[in-house]
């Protein structure tokens, strides 16, 4: 969607406009140049199209005047005053302060405007690269793709790393599996059929036979431990006996120092009192029948009972011994018990094993009492047998280490092949992300240092200063060189341009990146950056600011390049392209304001339109006029006038230099409108009438025109005014006053003007 | 300048014109092109996430 095309900018107490300063835009044009002298509010302009757009005004910047928003009002206004309004086609956008902040509504309708002034013009030409760079960057800064570059080419690192380390492991495992192989005795074809063989059969056999040889070393060693066992056994049991036998004899002597039947009258008394303590309730004695209480009568049990306490302690240890050799021989029978189930554990492992592979005892022991004895006759079976564990042990170590090695080495292979695979891809990625970046850095620099050398070329033709060069500095990151060829000399251009080249360079730059940069919907403003341009390159600035205008949504040139303004009137521009507006002296009542220039042939036109037309006047405008046609034909066809110092030529000198064929086949073609097609017609009109005539007349113009002179009392005033309208003939078939004159040859057979409203033939003088 | 939210910055520019041609000589599939593209642009991309494409494709390239 075209961005709408600007209509009207007011500006109200900003800077200059003291009173509210409208600036209308014509319609169809893109190119407005505003021309005016110092101090006519050029700038204010500029001013308020930037406050609209970044809510800043930058002619104020780098002035030390620190916080420039103080200064944005005009003098006796406040910042709340300042109203900037623009005006497009369907839509308009406003700009205010508010609290300090410029607040532009609607927001959607902010333009985008860029803004040139000449204070910057050499900006970017004299920055420091890193500056440079930063101005370009966003055309070129490709850092995240960089980033991740930068990752990729880590990763080939890496993987190359590990393919490598890889293939020293791979070289080890070989040399491991080799040196197993010779160790094994070299069987098989080769050390790697052979590793792959044993690693498919290796643990799985061997490890039964592992473990019946721990369970047969674990069932020896319990028996090996019955002896000592045994000893200790049989030891608690003799001494279980030796302990009833002397409590029984305590028991005896005790008796035997008491009454007769003591004996039987403790268990007596004992069960009495354990009758009454179970039947505390009793009223009678059980054994009489005698009435009396049962706690009496269990407190006269007792004190009985303790009569007889020695006798009683000697039964209570006679029956704790008795209880310990029950429990000593129950330990006993335990014993054997065990023995005989650890010696069919014993004989089971035994049968487990292969006997040829296994040295094994002949028989097993029977009982406990021969089992030292068969312990001695085999006591180097266990020696045997753990060697033959050892043996197995090591060689299931080998097997698992070379099923290790051999699983590394399939992993390392596999891997390394893989890698193989892998590495030359990413490679090859890498390298298109190497080559695209750079292909697209190169192109992006190069489309906008040929656009600039395009555009630089147009103002200074033919110099050779058009080699312009964008070059990253690969030796630092985020810097731009800017390079040119100067008589086969590569540099920078400050070492070899001008202030007018580096100026128009930088010009061009701007331009360049601001075309890159969404053209089409911003608004370009150049602040008065003809001023340091020469003289002899600002026609040519000029063209090339005509065609680059149109890249954009609007292009303002400001500007106090007198001539400018002299050209419009003669009409020289192309000013059906491009609005001229002129600003009047400003005061500080009255603010800005804009007047309207007048092309030389309007105020003609308008002379001789005139109900009472002055006759001198007429005939000075179009002697002044008829001057410049003539000076204009006579360049053009390269025609014969008197040589003099100074070139001021006179009518006398330059009519009668068009002559002969030239003068006769002179005509302009003046497009009359266009066919049905939309294919332009034109109507042929020969010049030679004209000119003849004019030369027939040409001394009203001196006589009425240019001096007091009695002979022009003679004169009729409507011979004055004849020789005005043959001028104004003669101006209207030569020139266009909104296309310009036929300046241009490129069609090969004529000279046209802008959009060949005017053909003029011949296109040589003929011979 | 800014640049217009729709208009393409130069990394999303140059991330396209890279994996345009990563597929284009078959290192990576177009199913994979899109989001490669996107992190490349946003200079996002880890080791694995330029290794497993380029793999996959690889494999796709011998079992198709």
């Amino acid at each position: 969607m075209s961005t709408p095309q600007l209509v009207k900018l007011t500006i109200t107490h900003l800077r200059g406009s003291v009173t509210s300063f409208e600036l209308p835009f014509e319609k169809g044009k893109k190119l407005t140049i505003i021309y005016g002298e110092n101090g006519t509010g050029k700038s204010t302009i500029c001013d308020a199209l930037e406050f609209l757009s970044k809510g800043n005004i930058g002619s104020l910047d780098n002035r030390g005047l620190g916080k420039t928003s103080q200064y944005w009002n005009t003098i006796s206004k406040t910042a709340a005053d300042i109203v900037v309004t623009l005006e497009a086609a369907g839509t308009s956008c406003q700009a205010r302060m508010v609290k300090g902040n410029v607040v532009v509504q609607p927001a959607s309708s902010q333009p985008r405007v860029e803004v040139l002034r000449r204070s910057q013009i050499l900006d970017l030409i004299e920055a420091r690269p890193g500056d440079r760079y930063a101005a370009i960057s966003r055309f070129i800064d490709v850092s995240a793709v960089e980033t991740s570059e930068v990752t990729l080419r880590q990763l080939i690192r890496d993987l190359n790393s590990n393919r490598n380390l890889a293939a020293a492991r791979i070289l080890e495992n070989q040399e491991t599996i080799q040196q197993f192989w010779e160790t094994a005795g070299s069987p098989g074809a080769d050390a790697l059929t052979w590793a792959e063989a044993e690693a498919q059969r290796t643990l799985v056999a061997d490890d039964p036979e592992l473990a019946m040889l721990r369970a047969l070393q674990t069932a020896y060693g319990r028996l090996a431990e019955y002896p000592n066992r045994l000893l200790a056994v049989d030891a608690t049991l003799r001494s279980a006996k030796q302990a009833v036998t002397l409590a029984q004899q305590q028991v005896s002597t005790q008796l035997r120092d008491s009454a007769p039947s003591a004996s039987e009258l403790v268990a007596l008394l004992q069960a009495a009192h354990s009758y009454l303590q179970t039947h505390p309730e009793q009223a009678i004695c059980p054994l009489c029948e005698r009435a009396a209480g049962a706690a009496e009568l269990d407190a006269r049990i007792m004190r009985r009972l303790e009569d007889f306490a020695a006798v009683r302690e000697a039964q209570n240890e006679e029956q704790a011994a008795a209880h310990q050799l029950q429990r000593a021989e129950q330990q006993r029978e335990l014993f054997d018990e065990q023995l005989a189930k650890d010696v069919s554990a014993f004989t089971a492992a035994c049968t487990m094993l292969a006997p040829s592979a296994i040295p094994l005892p002949p028989s097993q022991p029977s009982t406990a009492l021969a089992l030292p004895a068969w312990l001695a006759a085999t006591a180097d079976l266990p020696a045997r047998w753990n060697q033959a564990e050892s043996a197995r042990q090591d060689q299931r170590k080998f097997l698992t280490t070379l099923k290790s090695v051999l699983q590394t080495y399939v992993e390392n292979t596999q891997g390394q092949q893989e890698l193989d695979e892998l590495l030359p891809k990413l490679q090859r990625t890498l390298e298109i992300v190497e080559e695209e970046r750079k292909a697209f850095t190169d192109a992006m620099l190069d489309t906008i240092a040929s656009e600039v050398g395009r555009m630089y070329e147009q103002v200074h033709p033919g110099e050779g200063l058009d080699k312009i060069r964008l070059e990253l500095d690969a030796k630092k990151r985020a810097s731009l060189e800017i390079g040119t060829s100067f008589c086969g000399q590569s540099g920078p251009p400050q070492a070899y341009f001008s202030q007018s080249h580096l100026d128009t360079l930088g010009l061009c730059v701007f331009l360049a990146l601001a075309k890159l940069d969404d053209a089409a919907n911003t608004v370009l403003v150049l602040d008065d950056v003809l001023a340091s341009v020469d003289e002899p390159h600002v026609d040519r600035l000029i063209s090339m600011l005509y065609g680059e205008a149109l890249h954009f949504r609007h292009c303002i040139i400001t500007t106090h390049y007198g001539p400018w303004r002299h050209k419009l009137r003669w009409g020289w521009l192309k000013n059906n392209q491009c609005q001229f507006v002129e600003l009047s002296r400003w005061s500080n009542t009255t603010g800005m304001a804009v007047i309207r220039s007048v092309p030389e042939v309007e105020r003609l036109r308008a002379l001789l339109a005139d109900p009472t037309p002055d006759p001198q006047a007429v005939c000075s405008k179009a002697g002044v006029i008829l001057e410049a046609a003539l000076d204009f034909l006579t360049q053009l066809y390269e025609c014969s006038v008197p040589r003099k110092l100074e070139p001021r030529y006179t009518l006398g000198e330059l009519l009668p230099a068009i002559r002969g064929k030239l003068r006769q086949t002179l005509r302009v073609e003046v497009q009359s409108g266009r066919d049905a097609h939309g294919t332009p017609t034109y109507t042929s009109v020969p010049l030679l009438p004209m000119l003849d005539e004019l030369q027939r007349i040409a001394q009203t113009r001196n006589v009425v025109g240019c001096h007091f002179n009695a002979i022009s009392f003679d004169l009729l005033d409507v011979d004055a005014l004849a020789f005005g309208q043959k001028v104004l003939d003669l101006i209207e078939a030569l020139a266009d006053p909104a296309a310009g004159w036929p300046r241009n040859d490129k069609s090969g057979s004529y000279w046209a003007n802008a959009g060949e409203t005017r053909r003029l033939h011949p296109l040589k003088q003929p011979s | 300048m800014s640049t217009s939210a729709t208009k393409e910055t130069p990394a999303q520019a140059l991330a396209r014109r890279i994996v345009e041609r990563l597929v284009k000589e078959h290192l990576i599939s177009e199913r994979a092109a899109g989001d490669l593209r996107q992190k490349l642009a946003d200079g996002k991309l880890r080791a694995g996430d330029w290794q497993l494409p380029i793999e996959l494709s690889g494999k796709q390239e011998r079992n198709p």
